[in-house]
């Protein structure tokens, strides 16, 4: 049975739309579950407080959710737009950008119900402090979903950008490895985030006065935390601009392929190490704020020994892409 | 749950009032799809606000299974109603789909704005 382009494009389109949306799901429903959880229990240490704890969760859960609306928007667009000029690269494409945005949307959606969960629980224990509470998850929930966004711009990038007359083979892997990069590297770094972020609102709650200190750890360690899906943004760039020459082997195609998947998983478990690391230092600043240069500078050593094992991975897949 | 109301009637309101101030914007000065496109998805994501805000309080005094199948359902619907700007903005000239996308992110930004505007000069203030 010989398929047409057309219909080669439309199932790519639609198990990436599937993939989308379906994965993309599953963060933020995690995310969101998380934070009612918590919410539940705020309300049952204090009923008084529980409007504040309510509305509190309906933000909380409201920027959660974004993760979520961003696979939905790829998901859609894949569904319903039509495309000028077909090819079979576009399919990969295709597939690229689903896999990429639900894998990318995973560890944002889980991540930022921790800071959603932690500031219900700190409200119901510190009324008086509800508003830096708020603020504070929220500001860790808005970072937390900066590797989905990463997601989103490569996912929109592999469907919009017209890659003109470039070779089948070995591009559609390229494609392909572009999204993997992209989607699996996110998933470390949004959750890594996101413990930050719960931590710190935590250590507002146990201590008001540290909010400054503890606010700042808490963007440093998230910000250490992104990197390793900076990385895998970089491979996904690399990977969808630079030119490959027509290859009949299936070698090429491979490698470039196992480039996408190696910064990929080889960027999860930095994401969450880095997280884990800033979790810990924000969660005890709170507890001794005047050696928070200590802590930060013990945090930022035990990331970067940390983050070695994804500059490996980002190396091993240049070597992939560039010389194999 | 009065304090819910509020905020989710505070909130609804900034967005609505900013979206159509934005998007009359738009439309005057002849970047009309922009501006309905805007408009449109800012609608549509103060609908699902409204639903979700809706659902906590529809959850109370029910049974394990029916509160399963409220969220279930509530989920799915507010998928849907999100789908439905997006749906139109890719079928329809009439509506530009960076600012529809833009649009269904309207509550989103706006907690997020109003709490660091109001955070940031007060360091600390009071806000939603």
């Amino acid at each position: 049975m010989e398929l047409e382009v057309e219909t080669v494009i439309k199932i790519a389109a639609y198990t990436g739309s599937g993939i989308a949306m379906g994965l993309g799901a599953v963060g933020a429903a995690i995310g969101e579950g998380y934070t009612a959880a918590r919410a539940n229990l705020a309300v049952s240490r204090n009923p008084k407080i529980s409007g504040d704890i309510f509305k509190n969760m309906l933000v909380g859960q409201a920027v959660a959710e974004s993760a979520s609306i961003f696979a939905l928007v790829i998901a859609i667009l894949l569904l319903f737009m039509d495309f000028a000029s077909p090819s079979l690269l576009k399919a990969a494409a295709f597939l690229g950008a689903g896999l990429c945005m639900g894998f990318g949307a995973i560890g944002s959606g889980v991540g930022s119900g921790y800071p959603g969960g932690e500031s219900c629980f700190g409200i119901s224990q510190q009324p008086q402090a509800g508003s830096q509470l708020t603020t504070n998850m929220l500001i860790g929930s808005a970072v937390c979903q900066t590797p989905a966004i990463f997601s989103m711009v490569v996912a929109l990038m592999l469907i919009f950008i017209d890659f003109g007359n470039a070779p089948l083979t070995p591009t559609w892997a390229a494609f392909v490895g572009a999204g993997l990069s992209m989607g699996l590297a996110a998933i470390g770094s949004g959750y890594g985030g996101g413990l930050a972020a719960g931590a710190s609102c935590e250590g507002i709650a146990r201590t008001p006065q540290a909010v400054t200190s503890v606010t700042t750890i808490m963007l440093v360690g998230q910000a250490v935390s992104q990197t390793p899906s900076i990385f895998g943004l970089l491979v996904s760039f690399i990977l969808m601009f630079k030119t490959f020459p027509e290859s009949s082997m299936l070698a090429t195609p491979m490698a470039l392929l196992g480039a996408g998947l190696c910064m990929g998983f080889g960027g999860i478990g930095p994401g969450i190490g880095n997280g884990m690391a800033a979790e810990g230092a924000v969660r005890w600043v709170a507890r001794n704020v005047e050696h928070s240069n200590e802590l930060m500078r013990i945090m930022l050593v035990g990331q970067a020994v940390s983050q070695s094992t994804a500059i490996y991975a980002m190396v091993v897949s240049l070597v992939l892409i560039f010389v194999v | 749950m009065e304090a819910v109301k509020q905020a989710q009637k505070k909130i609804t309101r900034l967005v609505l009032t900013l979206s159509i101030i934005v998007g009359l914007v738009f439309i005057i000065t002849g970047y009309k799809p922009v501006g309905k496109g805007l408009v449109l998805g800012a609608i549509f994501s103060v609908l699902n606000f409204i639903f979700m805000a809706k659902s906590i309080g529809f959850k109370f005094g029910r049974s394990k299974g029916q509160i399963f199948s409220i969220s279930l359902g509530s989920i799915i619907f507010r998928y849907i109603l999100l789908a439905i700007p997006l749906i139109a903005a890719v079928k329809f000239e009439q509506f530009n789909l960076i600012a529809t996308i833009v649009g269904i992110f309207m509550i989103q930004l706006v907690i997020l704005a109003d709490h660091l505007l109001t955070f940031v000069p007060s360091g600390g203030g009071k806000s939603i």
